[in-house]
């Protein structure tokens, strides 16, 4: 059904030895201990050796001048790596949640430039990107964090939360408004490196689930950014350039948290799948019952998954991608909330048992439905596609 | 990787059939409906496609162009009128079970009398356990000649005999619904088939009615966004209060669900995978959810309008429930998905290894 190049099923094929060898485990260990995997972990490693899948998913095995966030490459590895950890998946080194701001808003010269510090093999490096901020969240037209500029340099100040991985970053792509009377259209992106004075880490988030990465805080007290840090130069911010390139940006993340429920949701098909195999007597009503509820699972999975593909394909074709983006992101998450607690309703009291997959599923899988927006932002989104629903003044 | 676009002759057979819809099957769809068929010239058109034998293989007749084609086609031409098309497209729904059929000669047979419009082909499933004394309903025009039953893993053809007798039903009128007894049928075959060809065969019916129904919600979709954006209520469009377009949105995006798994199906039985039968009853049900969920919105946002004939909303609303009865209804479906979901792989991760 679904038609993969050879050196994507390779990337698919290796990424599940991984999660059979590490990523499942360090999601169970995260859990655990509520802390992510520590950055010199064994894994991440093996990630970024000569070769690894953090090579291949910026493209630097296609030749010279290649660098770049490979979507589908990303897409599916995070599918696969999801099925076995999704925080964990969420904490691969790499571009990160950056990546889509590479792709759709850096200069050749600046994505060959951040992206380059993920060929080197001797250690496991991050990327990271900030939008969120205590005062803004799905509402992005709302972000408060400002960028002056002052010579050469941009000076920014402000606060961000919910970032995935900033603590470990070798850079972070923060948002930042030079005016926020403009709304969305005074959106810049800057590129805010590892060791710039006035970037602090300011906590760990403590959470129900996904704990396989971190979701941090910072504070940005005059933090001076090269003007060459401006994501896209100055040029690409003309009319509402700032608000595309986010939006550009979210049209990417948003349907790769569908890809990541895709896994997880496959993950606890497949718990309840063995145990009804095992444990179901053949030819009874209650087995029949289970198997029908499986296959409704695998109904949205397939049906979730060929909306995030699409989402992707658009976008890498160059199309408009805005509406399917949402659509993949409205329509996942209750499908694959449902795919678990299904699971966990097969698996009867077994499932919540804390030795058990599936009770840490139940807790990680929530987060898709808030993570880029809400279900209900979703709906918001599509319906000023659609018909022009009206913003608030 | 995989690819959404369509191919470029595909693109232009959706085009010619915008171009018939728009200018001859929406300007009359209740007269058709009246009427109990849609018009001479349409069908003369439709025959000209060939609407029939697009998805037919060539060695019966058909014009091989795959089932894609055939989605395409059958979603495009639904969007503007479903209701004639059971009758219109020969072998239509049926084309599953005339391709399984072992007798390659009376199938080239059967699919001959519909490809030159003399007779009808209908496609029911009967539960072995209770059997069934007639046909719940099939195309009445051209007249009903030939009845593909499937019983279990039993493949069966009837020809008329007797007068099949005219049937008020919910929908598809254009069609001229009809009913007969199979005490007034002839028994030319029956065909003891694998469990997967017998899916098959009803799978291949059920992709017929989830294009259709994808032709119907989107329509219903569009017709609910115009009159709910125009409506003004308590202030402000319908649209723009928020409950309502929350569920339009969701409408919205269960149909592009829909048709994504629809396309995706038809893709599969292009390619001959083993599958493709279990994908195209699942992309039926998402079809059928959001058949529902469109049309129902529809009428709900319309109010005593969608309730009215002066709209379309409430034809699409009969429209897609009849959908969701046909070759065995959803219990059949939502059965024949569980028999096999054990033994589907994963297109992602055959060969998988748990831990």
């Amino acid at each position: 059904m679904i038609e993969l190049d050879r050196r994507t099923r390779e990337m698919i094929e290796e990424v599940r030895e991984l999660g059979r060898l590490h990523i499942r485990q360090m999601g169970l260990d995260a859990d655990a201990s509520a802390m992510p995997p520590p950055v010199d972990h064994e894994f991440y490693y093996i990630c970024a050796r000569q070769d690894g899948l953090v090579s291949r998913m910026v493209g630097a095995d296609e030749g010279a001048g290649a660098l770049d966030w490979k979507p589908f490459r990303n897409f599916l590895v995070g599918e696969e790596a999801a099925y076995w950890d999704r925080g964990v998946a969420l904490s691969l080194p790499g571009p990160g949640l950056g990546g889509p701001a590479m792709r759709s808003t850096a200069t050749p010269e600046q994505r060959q430039r951040f992206l380059e510090v993920f060929t080197d093999h001797s250690k496991p490096r991050w990327g990271a990107m900030a939008m969120t901020e205590p005062g803004a969240g799905s509402d992005v037209a709302r972000i408060a964090t400002r960028a002056r500029k002052d010579g050469d340099e941009w000076v920014l100040n402000g606060q961000k939360m919910f970032c995935s991985n900033s603590a470990r970053a070798e850079w972070v792509v923060v948002w930042a408004t030079v005016d926020p009377t403009l709304g969305r259209e005074g959106h810049r992106a800057f590129v805010v490196e590892r060791g710039m004075p006035g970037f602090e880490i300011l906590k760990i988030e403590h959470k129900m689930g996904s704990r396989g990465y971190e979701t941090a805080s910072f504070t940005l007290d005059d933090v001076r950014v090269p003007a060459e840090n401006l994501l896209g130069g100055e040029e690409f911010y003309q009319s509402r350039a700032g608000f595309k390139a986010s939006m550009a940006t979210f049209n990417m993340t948003r349907p790769l948290h569908t890809a990541h429920g895709v896994g997880m949701g496959r993950a606890a098909h497949d718990f309840a799948l063995d145990f009804v195999k095992a444990e179901y007597p053949k030819h009874s009503r209650r087995r029949q019952l289970a198997m029908e509820r499986l296959a409704r699972i695998r109904r949205g999975l397939h049906t979730a998954r060929l909306m995030y593909l699409n989402a992707v394909w658009l976008a890498k074709n160059g199309k408009s991608n805005a509406l399917e983006a949402s659509y993949a992101k409205m329509y996942s998450p209750p499908v694959i909330l449902e795919s678990v607690k299904a699971a966990l309703e097969i698996l009867g009291e077994a499932g919540v048992r804390n030795d058990k997959m599936l009770e840490k599923l139940y807790r990680d899988v929530k987060i898709l439905d808030i993570g880029e927006g809400t279900q209900q932002v979703q709906r918001v989104v599509i319906a000023r596609q659609l018909f022009d629903f009206p913003r608030d003044k | 990787m995989r690819d959404f676009t369509l191919a470029p002759e595909i693109e232009e057979l959706q085009a010619a059939a915008e171009r018939l819809a728009r200018t001859e099957l929406e300007p009359n769809v209740r007269d058709a409906e009246a009427a109990g068929r849609w018009p001479d010239a349409v069908l003369d058109v439709l025959d000209g496609f060939p609407l029939g034998g697009l998805d037919l293989p060539e060695e019966l007749g058909g014009v091989g162009a795959g089932a894609m084609a055939k989605v395409v086609t059958l979603e495009t031409l639904a969007h503007a009128d479903a209701s004639g098309l059971a009758g219109a497209d020969r072998p239509g729904p049926t084309v599953g079970a005339v391709m399984a059929c072992p007798d390659r000669e009376l199938a080239a047979q059967v699919a001959a009398s519909g490809l030159d419009r003399s007779a009808g082909a209908a496609i029911t499933v009967v539960d072995p356990e209770h059997g069934a004394h007639e046909l719940p309903w099939g195309p009445g025009r051209p007249p009903l000649r030939w009845i593909w039953v499937t019983e279990g893993d039993t493949l069966r053809l009837h020809e008329v005999a007797g007068t099949p007798a005219p049937l008020q039903v919910l929908a598809f009128q254009a069609s001229a619904p009809v009913t007969i007894a199979y005490a007034d049928t002839v028994m030319r075959g029956s065909w003891a088939l694998g469990p997967r060809t017998s899916l098959d065969v009803r799978s291949r019916a059920r992709l017929w009615g989830a294009a259709v129904a994808v032709g119907i919600a989107q329509a219903a979709l569009e017709e609910t966004i115009e009159y709910a954006t125009d409506r003004i209520v308590f202030g402000k469009p319908v649209a723009h209060h928020q409950g309502n377009a929350f569920d339009l949105a969701a409408a919205a995006a269960g149909v592009h669900g829909a048709r994504l798994v629809v396309r995706d199906a038809a893709a599969a039985y292009d390619r001959n995978e083993p599958d493709a039968g279990f994908w195209a009853t699942q992309a039926w049900l998402e079809a059928m959810d959001a058949a529902f969920t469109a049309t129902n919105t529809g009428i709900q946002l319309l109010g005593g309008h969608g309730f009215i004939a002066d709209h379309l909303a409430e034809k699409r609303f009969r429209e897609a429930r009849m959908l969701a009865l046909q070759v065995g209804g959803r219990d059949c479906a939502d059965a024949d998905v569980a028999t096999f979901v054990l033994e589907i792989e994963d297109p992602l991760t055959a060969g998988r290894e748990l831990s």
